[in-house]
């Protein structure tokens, strides 16, 4: 699903984000990318979805050379790839529902398409009954729900999530991670940077650890350090 | 299609009233400046009317008595074939029908003094255009031995009133550009702000969109779709102003003494509608590319 081929990105001549990263993702994986701040995580999931693009190396997505697609070929793209966000990032002046339509209305997608799946997926993330609030009527963790539901309600192949939990605390964290691994389970592959070490160390997944821009270490079933 | 339509309709309606003193500002100035530029349409056509009678380098006109016939007329054009080759380089014969039409423009704005003028009792013309335009000498000789003639009613010469207003029409003609094509930048600029500011304060909204997988040409769309109604409400405005201007010029003119000159400065003959289509394609088009300029610049908000 996800293949990283001598992948290196820089922003100046001092700063290095990524040092000749190499990887490969399955479909339906579930991976974490861990490390200090700074040693690339971000970078390699906005290389992900081509917000970013490497000075050398190949980034395959979905069996495309995503490092050269021609920009009018990157909404296809992205289309396939849900992003969900440590700010949220959702639109004050919407409600929930109006922000999980938003994903889909932006792409063309019929009203009764809306109609039926916003529903389906807000009740998927545990926010049925709620679709009339506003962002700033409810608490950290639902507010991180109703992004991870914009993220999912386009069924994408590829769920890329920074530091999702980062803004939670620990049952909350806890209550998303399980929304994530719910997603997971469907078939979405998930590529998530943390910090948080002890989901990282109670979920056991693939970890990828990165330090200064280089991988150090890919473990299958991993913990944190 | 008909959701995409909705959504665009529904975010321009929205930006317009997010940003509405800017859009105030916006439509007043396109409104201000497509004004000057339909005015400056107008009053060229006014002075077009005003020459109407000496176009084609013509530089003097004879005219001919009502009613005289074909054997009257022979000795007027046996004068004007004397000369020809030597002072005259062409003439034509301005019959009933064409001086009618002439008159019209003429008297465009004094339709009274218009409405006495008939087949029966207009004047007809030969229109004249000599070797050399500079030689003033030669025409007013020329003119004082047509005044001689039979059935010569007046002789006209361009040099009495057409260095006049070919002048003032250069004149008017390039202030009034010069204005609104400085007014036309201003409102372009001004339109252009406005998207900014719009885009600037959607910025997240932006960003959502193009990694949810919107195409750039959608993002764009409301914008431009603002802008290019920025321009049109400025065209109507412009119109209406422009309709309401000429409509009391034209009043005002009838007022005017008939020898003033101006009864021909007015413009009643349907170009003032010609005039509004253009304002509003122009007005159109200036804040359709204002915007679109300013939408593709700061996509990456």
């Amino acid at each position: 699903m996800i293949r990283l081929e001598n992948v290196t990105k820089s922003y100046s001549e001092e700063v290095i984000a990524l040092r000749d990263a190499s990887f490969e993702v399955a479909k339906g994986e579930f991976v974490f990318l861990v490390g200090p701040s700074g040693s690339g995580k971000s970078t390699l999931l906005r290389l992900l979805n081509r917000q970013e693009r490497p000075e050398l190396g190949a980034v395959w997505v979905a069996g495309r050379n995503i490092v050269d697609m021609p920009a009018n070929r990157v909404p296809m793209l992205r289309r396939n790839i849900g992003n969900v966000f440590q700010d949220y990032k959702l639109l004050l002046n919407k409600t929930v529902f109006e922000n999980v339509a938003f994903a889909l209305e932006v792409i063309g997608r019929p009203k009764h398409v809306i109609t039926q799946q916003v529903p389906a997926v807000l009740e998927l993330v545990g926010l049925a009954g709620k679709e009339d609030r506003f962002p700033d009527q409810l608490s950290g963790g639902e507010q991180q729900r109703v992004s991870v539901a914009r993220a999912f309600v386009n069924r994408p192949l590829i769920l890329i999530a920074d530091e999702p939990t980062g803004n939670l605390d620990p049952a909350t964290g806890e209550g998303i991670m399980r929304l994530l691994d719910r997603i997971n389970a469907t078939g979405t592959t998930v590529v998530m940077a943390t910090h948080d070490q002890r989901i990282v160390d109670s979920m056991r997944k693939r970890v990828i650890q990165l330090d200064r821009g280089t991988i150090v270490r890919d473990q299958a079933r991993g913990v944190y350090q | 299609m008909i959701s995409r339509i909705a959504y665009v309709l529904r975010e321009t309606a929205a930006s317009f009233q997010r940003n509405l003193t800017l859009t105030v500002a916006a439509v007043i100035t396109a409104a201000v400046s497509l004004l000057i530029f339909g005015l400056t349409l107008i009053i060229q056509h006014g002075f077009d009317n005003l020459l109407a009678q000496w176009e084609g380098g013509v530089e003097m006109i004879v005219h001919v008595n009502a009613g005289a016939g074909d054997a009257q007329r022979a000795v007027i054009e046996e004068a004007l074939v004397q000369q020809e080759g030597i002072t005259i380089d062409s003439w034509r014969y301005c019959d009933v029908t064409c001086s009618l039409a002439d008159a019209d423009r003429l008297l465009a704005g004094d339709p009274t003094t218009r409405e006495l003028l008939t087949a029966e009792n207009i004047t007809t013309q030969y229109k004249v255009v000599p070797m050399d335009a500079t030689q003033v000498d030669i025409l007013r000789g020329l003119r004082d031995r047509y005044l001689g003639l039979p059935n010569v009613n007046t002789v006209q010469l361009a040099e009495e009133q057409l260095d006049l207003i070919s002048e003032l029409q250069g004149f008017v003609s390039t202030y009034t550009t010069g204005l609104w094509i400085a007014l036309m930048a201003a409102a372009s600029l001004l339109i252009w702000n406005t998207i900014r500011t719009a885009m600037f304060a959607r910025r997240r909204e932006i960003e959502v969109m193009k990694l949810v997988g919107a195409t750039d040409w959608f993002i764009r769309l409301p914008f431009m779709l603002e802008g290019l109604l920025h321009g049109l409400i400025g065209g109507v405005l412009a119109s209406g102003a422009l309709w309401f201007i000429n409509d009391r010029w034209t009043a005002g003119v009838q007022g005017f003494p008939d020898n003033s000159g101006m009864t021909a400065l007015v413009v009643v003959d349907g170009y003032q509608w010609q005039v509004a289509l253009i304002i509003l394609v122009f007005g159109s088009i200036v804040g359709t590319v204002g915007s679109g300029t300013a939408a593709s610049r700061f996509l990456d908000v």
